[in-house]
């Protein structure tokens, strides 16, 4: 449920890859064929001559000598500040705040994950198909969205869990008193292999 | 209709990857690339000495990439970066499925590990052949389930009915795709149970 940007990501990825392809095919075609080995040497010192005639046309006083490299510095700056962008937009998007309603100037009232959390925790006491439960609240479009992990025990119906979890967002739905989205997860985890198995009651 | 749209909206992000981990590996080294680049380019200028290559020195060097290699390690270079960038436009274009199914659900997102799915069908086999725990062993894929069942020695298992066990246990369940059982009973059965 986090805010990580999917489709972003996948035409960053897609664009890094192509690029990366090309570099690859084009290294590849010079080691196999000659001509094109000679047009990128022939390339790369023609290209070596234009910058320097390019950073010499627009003299700077100073140690930098040229606005070009000036130019050349920040646009590099700035790619590496689009780098860091993209890393920084990964997940995100969690609250503690399940609610949060302002009475006319008047106070405020906040709604904690924890208030949640503790009542499935104690609707849950005693069931013996989930072993645990964990709540998290994250912003989704305009609106908070609940979290509802739920630890299934070694061979119990994801049927019957389903129930109990559709039992628990009416209880939910009841005690905030306005439906949220909810998502319910049914895992495995560690304590699924530690528990072992129900035995026939 | 937009509780409808949202309920998938959220089964599909919980059921196919983010690619947050390959986005951040190349954002990290691309921000890296570009701040090292910038930072030779700041020392050259100022004239001192360079950490690595100065960016004339690392012209010069890429210009003359060609001429200095051997044309077999071009080759096997060229491979290597074009089977990187295959890799990244994969992880771009696949779906990126995990193993993972949704139950349908009135009022929630209701998301099930394919684990879960597994050892549900195995303790419905189980029970239904009338064997002991670790007889059965269930793997759930994205589209089929397999039951592999070792009977016990000398004891004989119903097929068909353990095949229509694990249909209606699956049928239970009102996942949002069907998933076919095939069962598969060994021929090497288990000593004394």
């Amino acid at each position: 449920m986090s805010h990580t940007n999917r489709a972003l990501n996948r035409i960053l990825l897609a664009l890094a890859g192509l690029v990366l392809l090309a570099a690859g095919a084009a290294t590849a075609a010079a080691g196999m064929l000659p001509d094109v080995a000679g047009g990128w040497a022939a390339a790369g010192s023609s290209l070596m001559d234009q910058a320097g005639t390019i950073l010499a046309s627009a003299p700077l006083p100073g140690p930098a000598r040229s606005w070009w490299a000036v130019a050349g510095v920040a646009v590099l700056v700035l790619a590496a500040g689009l780098s860091i962008a993209w890393l920084a937009s990964q997940g995100g998007g969690r609250t503690s705040r399940v609610g949060q309603e302002s009475d006319g100037g008047r106070g405020t009232t906040v709604v904690e994950t924890g208030l949640v959390s503790a009542a499935v925790k104690q609707a849950l006491d005693g069931n013996r198909q989930v072993l645990g439960a964990s709540v998290s609240a994250w912003e989704t479009r305009g609106d908070t969205g609940l979290r509802l992990r739920l630890q299934a025990r070694q061979g119990a119906s994801p049927r019957e869990i389903a129930d109990t979890a559709d039992e628990l967002v009416q209880g939910i739905d009841a005690l905030l008193g306005h439906p949220l989205p909810v998502l319910v997860r049914i895992t495995s985890g560690t304590r699924t292999k530690v528990a072992g198995p129900q035995r026939a009651r | 209709m937009s509780q409808d749209r949202a309920i998938r909206r959220l089964v599909r992000r919980e059921t196919h990857a983010s690619r947050a981990t390959e986005s951040i590996l190349t954002a990290g080294v691309l921000a890296a690339v570009f701040l090292w680049l910038a930072l030779e380019t700041v020392l050259a200028l100022l004239q001192e000495s360079p950490l690595l290559a100065s960016p004339e020195r690392l012209g010069r060097w890429l210009a003359g990439v060609p001429a200095n290699t051997l044309p077999a390690g071009l080759v096997a270079a060229g491979a290597g970066l074009a089977v990187l960038g295959l890799v990244l436009l994969a992880a771009a274009t696949t779906p990126g499925r995990r193993s993972r199914h949704a139950m349908q659900s009135g009022r929630s997102a209701v998301v099930v590990d394919h684990e879960v799915i597994a050892s549900a069908v195995s303790r419905r086999a189980r029970l239904t052949a009338g064997l002991a725990p670790g007889q059965v062993t269930t793997t759930v894929g994205q589209r089929a389930v397999r039951v592999q069942v070792r009977p016990t020695s000398g004891v004989s298992v119903d097929r068909n009915a353990i095949g229509a066990a694990v249909e209606g246990e699956l049928a239970a369940y009102s996942l949002d795709r069907r998933i076919a059982p095939t069962i598969h009973i060994m021929r090497e059965g288990v000593l004394g149970q």
